[in-house]
Order: C-alpha cells, then structure tokens, then sequence
C-alpha cells in the first residue's frame, strides 16, 4: 500500500488548512496524484522483480539443460572409450526429462491414433470416438460420436451426417461387435468423403471440360454429366453416368456412357475405353488425364 | 405478356431491396446484360419495377419464368417466411440413388394427376438442397401465384422443409407427392418451427456445434475472457463460481454459434400441487397452462442467462434438449418416472 509518510501527509494537511475551502478539491487531486505515482513506482518495482525471477528461473532451466547435455556428452565419450564393458556411469536422465519424454511420446501415440482414423476417449458415461477420413493423401473432414456404455451400448449423439446409415449399421454391429461397427462406419465416411472430394476436384479444376451442370446428389453416389475431350478438331460431348453401388467404395460400380446420335462410330470405342478408365481411376484424375494426353 | 404474369413480376421486384435488384436480375438471367444496363437502379423502386416489367414484355415472358424469380428471392430472403420439418420413414434397406431427373418426374406427375392446376418449379443449390415452388389453383380456377407453398429437400435424407401457404387443405397432397417421388413410405410434421431455415437444417442435420470430448488437439478457442484489470487491487470474489458455470455451459451448448429459434412452448397438463388445504380445484384434473418462450434468438439468450446471472447453472434439460431432441414444442404431462424427459411426449 502506497501511502506517503505520516509525517508528510500531516504537513501537507496543516498546509492544506491555511488554503481556502477551494483549494480542497486540488489538495485532494494532489493526493490522489501521489498515490498514483507511488502506485506506479511499485509496480515498477514489482515488474523488476518478476522479470528478475524470470530470468533467473531461465538461468536454472538453461543450468540443467546444460547439465543434461553435459551428461549425454560424457555418456558419449565413456560409450567410445568403455566398450569392454568398464563400469559405465550413465548419466540419470533427471525426472523433467523423463516426464518430457513421456509427454512426447504419448502426443505421438495420439497423433497416431488420429492419423488412423478412428481414436477414442472415454468420458463420464462411455465413450466418444471421432473418426477421421481421409483420401489420397489429402485430409478431410472428422466426424464424431458420443456412446453411452450403460445400462447397453447407444449412440447419445452424432455429428455424422444424415444420409450416411448410421442407424442400419448401429442396428447391426453396435451391440454385438463395436470394432466391427466402428470400421464399417469409417468405412462409409471415407468413402463418401472420397467421392466427394472427387466431384468437388471436377468440378473446380475441369469445368471446361463439363457442359451444363453436374448433377450429383447428397451421397454423392450418382453423378450424370456431359463432358467432351479437349481436342483440336470438332469434338463431340459424351454423357456419363457414373453409379456407386457400393457405399463403401469411392469408385463407380457402373459406368454408362452415351454419345449424342449424330456422333461417328469410331467414337464408340473411345466411351468403351473411358467407360473402362472411369471404373479404375479416380474421377479428376481421368480428367487429368485428358488434358495432358 | 400476361397482364397476371407482368403484374406479378412487377410485385415480386418490389419485394426485393433496391441495392439487391441488379444481382438478383443477374442471378435470374431472365434479362441479358445490356438490356439490365438500360435500367437506372437509382431511381424508386417503383419505376424500377415498371422498367423490369417493360423489358419482360420484350422478352415475352411467361409465368413460369416469373416463378424462377420468385423462388431466387426466398433462396435469399428464407427468413420471412415460417418453415416447419416433416420427417419421413421408410422400411427398405436398400442403397438410394436419388436421380434427380427421376425425383422431378414423379413429383410433378403425382402432383399433376390428382390437381392440373398448379404451377411447379425446381431450382437446385449447390448444397444439394432442391428448392419446389408451388403455386395452387383449385379443379375450377387457375393457380394463384400469391398462393405459394415452397418446400427444400436434401437428396437421400428423411428430412422437408415446408413453408407452406394459408391453403393447409392442400398439405397431403403435397406429402403423398413427396413420398412417391423420394420413395420413402410416411410422412409425419415434426414440433419443429422456425423462421430460419439453416437453423431447422443445422439442427437436423446436426451441424452445429457439440461439445465432443476428444483428444486431439484441437485449436485452443480464445474464451471471451473479460481483460483482466489492469490494477492488481481488484479480486474476482466469484471467480470459482463464474468458472463453473462457463464450463457448465460450454459442456451443454458447445462453443459455436447456436442455431436460430424465435420460440419455445411447453403445454402443461400436469396437476397443480398446491397445499391440500387450499383447495384450488375441487376436481384432481390436470391444471392446463402454456409456457411460451420467445425472443430474436432464442438459444443464444438461453445460453447467456447463467452467466449473467439471472439463473443458476446448470438450466433445465427441458430448455437445454432442444436441438438434441430436435423439437421446439413440448407437450408435459405428469411425471411417471424420475428422468424428466421420459415423460414428454411426442
């Protein structure tokens, strides 16, 4: 607490007494300016000391991180002259070390659980697993689901998507197998999410080459559209219509493709061939693949 | 041109707000582009108007064109109207393929056969949602373009969204076309209503947000933390308590943005429990009341109401279940059980 020194303020005061009534108001204004002042000073000085004790915490961690390659350093050269098994002294990896390895190492093993795809946490009544898809590579959307254990395995809540059917395969493995039900959505999920990306890639990337528009739906498992070649000469446009039949996978399971009724024979051959490259190769790739062919 | 179709394409552009009119015109490609550069849109709207009108003539519109830019300006504008959630079930299994050609085809043919008077338009998004204008007539007169129904539907979900007209007679009609075209088997309303639209799909389709324990690290949000004075004297005294219900509220609303409700009601038909002595109901019946809550954003008042104080946390899970159960209408009748949700009803 700031407060000027009694003897001070007494003065001040009896000053204060032989000024008129005005001058109360700036003798109350000087006071509290002291106060300020003084408050500021000691927050000076309490800055001071802070950073002091910063700088000397830094000291200590700099100390022992000195210590610790101290130690590896002479591990190292006891490891090359000792091989004859002489009493080694390996150095004790101090317990901050250990405890930051220990960190380290679980942060890896979360990363990797995520990077597979399905990782877990158990939470006050169950568990809440997130699942994360993926395609080629490329990350995408996650998805999560929040179970309740008792008094039978349920779904609380979701955020999967409406037209993935969540509720048929929780009919079928939720109770019985939970991997089993855990993978199969996953599977579902990524499928989608691929052949989602895929459309969107098309769409973005090779709109030059789609005439009109591209109807899809919310699965993403029919897409019609018309497309043509890039070509030097008169080129005819072809009309697709790529069915998923298996929610699980992300490439087509039937391929029609047309051509319009005034288009030579020859090209019959070509919608064979693309029907044959649609069926194998992810959509935006296909078309990758015409314009640099 | 139709007097009816010009009359009615003049009003509609009077419903739009004169910054918005050129965009909108473009968006409709009705117009090409010189003839909307001969339009002055500074000018009222409605000379404005009466210039679109002039220019439709040109082009010999028709009313089905006119409904194209009818259903553009409710895409932009959903808000003004009042949409309710039908729910559809089914009994196959089987995969959807949901071809669009093939949705429109059985809906309008459906539709067609049990009314001729109707006008039927559709207009896709690129969020998959398929946006069905109807206008009604009766078997004896022409459909009233004022009369309008619109429904959205996502492909392969159970979910409609209907902003239906004054006409309710006209609902099932609507339904059975719906059902046959998605090839789903039933069709119930859900107590679900909201003037905006997103907020019915967010909550349906479970996009918002929900706290899910994880993990991963995910980015720390930045809490709203007020800036701590910068004069140490100052102590929070609550400083537990303000933790605790932030915390409380984040577990129920999660940290996002919640979806938009102007209402919640709850129908009371439970007994009124006063002391027996008093006597209020010579009858044991159930004391029927309506508790109506409203407000410009119903959710995001509810979740401010702890932490400002003016209730304890945690609320009342018959407040807080609303975007879970998906339903805003409640009907409450006496307690059975201990757990509160089990006796509300569907």
């Amino acid at each position: 607490p700031a407060f000027p020194l009694a003897g001070e303020c007494q003065e001040k005061v009896e000053e204060g007494k032989a000024y008129s009534p005005d001058g109360v108001f700036a003798y109350l204004e000087m006071l509290e300016a002291r106060a300020h002042k003084a408050a500021v000073k000691q927050e000076e000085t309490e800055q001071q000391e802070e950073k002091l004790a910063r700088l000397k915490a830094r000291v200590e961690e700099l100390r022992l991180q000195r210590d610790e390659l101290r130690a590896k350093v002479d591990l190292q050269q006891k490891r090359q002259l000792g091989k004859e098994g002489g009493v080694s002294n390996p150095a004790q990896p101090s317990a901050r070390a250990v405890l930051e390895w220990k960190i380290k190492s679980i942060k890896a093993m979360l990363e990797v659980f995520y990077l597979t795809g399905i990782s877990g946490k158990l939470t006050k009544r169950g568990v809440c697993f997130c699942i994360s898809t993926a395609y080629e590579g490329t990350y995408l959307d996650s998805y999560h689901l929040d179970l309740l254990t008792k008094p039978e395995v349920q779904i609380y809540r979701h955020s999967v998507p409406i037209f993935i059917p969540l509720q048929q395969i929780a009919k079928k493995y939720l109770q019985t197998d939970i991997r089993r039900f855990l993978s199969v959505l996953s599977d579902h999920l990524n499928a989608y999410a691929g052949r989602r990306y895929q459309a969107d890639q098309l769409q973005e990337h090779f709109s030059d080459q789609i005439e009109g528009t591209l109807q899809r739906n919310s699965l993403c498992n029919l897409l019609v559209f018309n497309y043509k070649v890039p070509s030097k000469s008169k080129t005819f446009p072809f009309n697709v219509r790529l069915l998923y039949g298996d929610l699980c996978c992300s490439l087509p399971t039937e391929v029609v493709i047309s051509c319009t009724p005034n288009a030579p024979a020859s090209l019959a051959e070509t919608a064979a061939a693309h029907s044959d490259l649609f069926r194998r190769v992810a959509l935006h790739k296909v078309f990758r693949s015409f314009s640099s062919a | 041109m139709d007097e009816t179709v010009a009359e009615y394409i003049r009003r509609t552009v009077l419903k739009i707000p004169r910054d918005e009119i050129k965009t909108m015109l473009q968006k409709w490609g009705f117009l090409s582009e010189a003839q909307l550069q001969t339009i002055n849109f500074h000018q009222i709207k409605e000379n404005i108007s009466q210039e679109v009108v002039q220019l439709c003539e040109e082009n010999s519109a028709d009313i089905k064109q006119a409904a194209v830019l009818d259903i553009i300006y409710n895409h932009i504008y959903p808000n003004k109207r009042v949409w309710s959630v039908y729910q559809m079930n089914k009994t196959g299994e089987e995969t959807e393929f949901f071809d669009l050609t093939d949705f429109k085809k059985k809906f309008k043919r459906r539709l067609r056969s049990a009314l001729k008077n109707v006008t039927i338009n559709f207009r896709e998004y690129d969020d998959n949602a398929i946006w069905i204008r109807i206008a009604w007539g009766t078997p004896y007169t022409k459909p009233n373009q004022y009369k309008t129904s619109y429904v959205v539907y996502h492909s392969q979900t159970p979910y409609v969204f209907i902003s239906a007209s004054v006409l309710k007679s006209n609902m099932p009609l609507l339904c059975q076309a719906l059902l046959v075209a998605s090839n789903y088997c039933d069709i119930r309303e859900m107590e679900l209503r909201s003037h905006s639209l997103n907020s019915l799909k967010d909550i349906v389709f479970k996009r918002y947000s929900q706290n899910f324990q994880t993990y991963y690290p995910r980015p720390l949000q930045e809490r709203n933390v007020a800036p701590e004075s910068a004069d140490i004297r100052i102590i929070q005294e609550n400083k537990n308590e303000k933790e605790r219900i932030q915390r409380l509220n984040r577990e129920v609303f999660g940290d996002g943005p919640q979806p938009k409700l102007e209402f919640a009601q709850y129908k009371l038909e439970t007994m009124f429990k006063s002391d027996p002595k008093m006597d209020v109901l010579d009858k044991r019946e159930p004391f029927r009341c309506l508790v109506k809550f409203s407000s410009p954003h119903l959710l995001e008042s509810l979740k401010s109401l702890a932490p400002a104080g003016m209730a304890d946390a945690p609320l009342s899970p018959l407040l807080t279940c609303i975007p879970q159960k998906a339903r805003n209408y409640f009907k409450i009748r006496e307690k059975k059980g201990l757990f509160p949700g089990s006796f509300v009803s569907p």
